[in-house]
């Protein structure tokens, strides 16, 4: 049995809906994340999976600290990081990392690939100077399969493959702990997303890594992750062991999920029963009364539309939110 | 049987400051009535650009340099603009990736809808009408007449989408172009619209060319599959053939590249180095520098498309074979 690194209790994330011209004034919240309870294994991968706007993206955002929760404890390696101020937390900040969807947007774009690489080691003192930094920088751009010389370039020279190799730089410069992957490969071709998802595993593999992998491509979560959570507005609906979710998806939104994702393999696809769901996910400003999911399941009972229901462990490796699941 | 569209050596270059990218060259291939093409490929394979010049929406730095567009017959290619608008729209019709975009959107999805068919039919506004709630009827929108009065901002994205697949098959036409339909919404409305494209596909027995970059959808939609790859077919042939008989090294590593929702997969096979930068390419195979089979032939020339099978086309001097 691994060890926890990172424990997530209640987490909920509210953002305030204002309206008025002169004086702004709250009218309702986005429950973005709502109550979210997950833990990250030393040297394994949670991922956190559902559509937009499910919320997923804002759960990684505030373990990390760039957003402040609204409630809800983050142990990390038991410490709780919630409530600290900016000085008590750089500390942990040194231990925990994140790479964005976007590399175009999380490179700035006047700094050369020597500066960003190096800035993490400089700020976080893991080096004593600037010629040791860019030491270290030259043999991460060799793990990273990018070379030293690339180092004197800047983000735009490069292809969306290359750029993403030269966030994963930066952020395993400081050799942290704990990774944020927040769809890291959603910006690029397959061919390109197998080296950078191969070089992740490669890296956990070496380093023991914990990544908290965000995404919305099941097929990919299914490959990278050991543990998953499924979200569905603000909440997770299931989760658990990452095969034995895939194996046998328990909760509707799941199976639905599941069933929607098409399959490479043309004979298998024409075979395939599909769940369709009818409509769209709902406003997260007005979510449903009972289950969020209750307009759209097929399986949806008088309860349903009453409670919401607790996520209840059915077994060892699984939790459920469904009146259905016993 | 006749194929209802044939393009024939088909080439668009863009003629940039930097040098000349040959976004297609040299691409054929014969689309058959009732059946869905499938092209497949990479950012800047040039799959876009190859629909776009079959509807003759290229502009300029670009411009078709050479080949055929068969349409019924005609080169479409050759007739004046005046002529193509008649095709356009009713012969030809195409949906694109963002509906965001394709709709315009100070005009109601009912202005929208008549406009095309009154544009191609001779019919009274009326009559218009009347169809164009027909065919919001037709892609499973609720409450039709009501719909018909919204704006595109009112719709959710995968409800615009519909409106565009309504209005794009308005006019009842031979050939819908759809080009990475699904690619801007959730994987549960993607499910949604590929269940709603292929049910009319079989009800209207139109022909499709379908364009996307993910697998999985070309798996669950396509008869026949091109595969491009830095502006070239590299492969052609059945969905069956392309999935399970791979002989183009692109496609046969591509394949193994991608993860899948029902496998535990050990290692995804990753193909090593970058999509090419297009500008003033050689004329070698595109594939060349990232080709693990590459030979000596490889670098004096580029490969003919050639038959191994019936039906099955592969651009490529070394072939892998069997279970290779």
């Amino acid at each position: 049995m691994s060890e926890i690194l990172l424990q997530v209790l209640n987490l909920k994330k509210y953002f305030p809906v204002k309206q008025g011209f002169f004086i702004k004034r709250t009218v309702a919240e986005v429950k973005a994340v709502d109550d979210v309870s997950f833990e990250v294994m030393k040297g394994k991968t949670f991922a956190l999976v559902g559509e937009s706007g499910c919320g997923k993206t804002t759960a990684a955002r505030t373990i990390l600290r760039l957003t402040d929760p609204t409630f809800g404890q983050i142990f990390f390696n038991g410490k709780d990081l919630s409530k600290l101020k900016y000085k008590e937390l750089l500390p942990y900040r040194k231990r925990m990392q994140i790479v964005f969807q976007d590399p175009m947007g999380s490179l700035n774009p006047r700094m050369t690939v020597a500066q960003i690489v190096t800035e993490p080691m400089l700020f976080h003192g893991i080096v004593k100077n600037r010629k040791e930094a860019y030491d270290r920088a030259k043999t991460l751009m060799q793990m990273v399969g990018l070379r030293p010389f690339h180092l004197d370039r800047y983000p735009h020279q490069f292809s969306g493959g290359q750029r993403q190799r030269i966030a994963i730089a930066r952020a395993i410069s400081i050799e942290p702990d704990f990774i944020v992957l927040d769809e890291p490969t959603s910006s690029l071709d397959v061919s390109v997303q197998a080296q950078i998802v191969n070089m992740f595993l490669d890296f956990q593999d070496r380093f023991k890594f914990s990544y908290l992998f965000i995404s919305h491509n099941l097929s990919l979560v299914r490959f990278i992750s050991h543990t998953v959570g499924i979200m569905y507005l603000g909440r997770i609906v299931e989760m658990g062991d990452t095969d034995e979710i895939f194996e046998e998806p328990l909760h509707p939104y799941s199976k639905a999920l599941l069933s929607a994702t098409p399959i490479p393999d043309p004979i298998v696809e024409r075979a395939r029963k599909r769940i369709i769901l009818t409509g769209g996910v709902p406003s997260p400003i007005k979510r449903p009364d009972g289950c969020f999911f209750n307009p759209r399941c097929p399986y949806k009972m008088d309860i349903c539309e009453k409670e919401y229901p607790e996520l209840r462990k059915i077994s060892e490796n699984r939790r459920v939110a469904c009146h259905l699941v016993k | 049987m006749e194929a209802v569209l044939s393009v024939k050596n088909l080439s668009t270059y863009f003629y940039m400051e930097e040098g000349v990218v040959a976004a297609v060259d040299d691409v054929s291939f014969d689309l058959a009535p009732q059946e869905v093409l499938g092209i497949v490929g990479e950012t800047g394979s040039g799959k876009s650009v190859t629909v776009k010049s079959v509807m003759r929406l290229i502009k300029s730095p670009g411009k078709i340099v050479n080949g055929q567009i068969i349409y019924k017959g005609t080169n479409i290619l050759e007739i004046p603009e005046n002529e193509m608008y008649k095709i356009r729209g009713k012969e030809i019709s195409m949906v694109f990736q963002d509906p965001m975009t394709s709709l315009n959107p100070l005009y109601t999805i009912g202005d929208q809808l008549m406009e095309t068919i009154i544009q191609h039919q001779s019919v009274s506004k009326s009559e218009a009408y009347k169809r164009a709630v027909e065919m919001l009827q037709l892609v499973q929108i609720p409450e039709p007449e009501k719909r018909m009065r919204s704006y595109p901002f009112e719709f959710s994205g995968g409800m615009r989408q519909r409106a565009v697949i309504a209005i794009a098959l308005s006019c009842n036409p031979s050939v819908l172009i759809a080009d990475e339909p699904t690619t801007a919404l959730d994987v549960t409305i993607q499910a949604q619209i590929l269940d709603l494209m292929r049910s009319l596909q079989e009800r209207l027995k139109t022909a499709m060319i379908f364009i996307t970059h993910d697998l999985g959808v070309i798996a669950s939609m396509a008869h026949k599959i091109m595969v491009m790859y830095g502006g070239k077919q590299v492969e052609f042939g059945s969905a069956e053939d392309i999935f399970y008989r791979p002989i183009h090294p692109y496609t046969n590593m591509l394949l193994r590249s991608v993860p899948r929702i029902d496998r535990k997969i050990d290692r995804l096979q990753s193909i090593p180095g970058q999509p090419p930068r297009m500008i003033d390419i050689p004329k070698v195979c595109t594939f060349l520098p990232r080709c693990p089979k590459r030979t000596e032939k490889c670098q004096t020339a580029i490969p003919p498309m050639e038959e191994i099978e019936p039906g099955h086309f592969v651009r490529c001097f070394n072939p892998v074979r069997g279970d290779e």
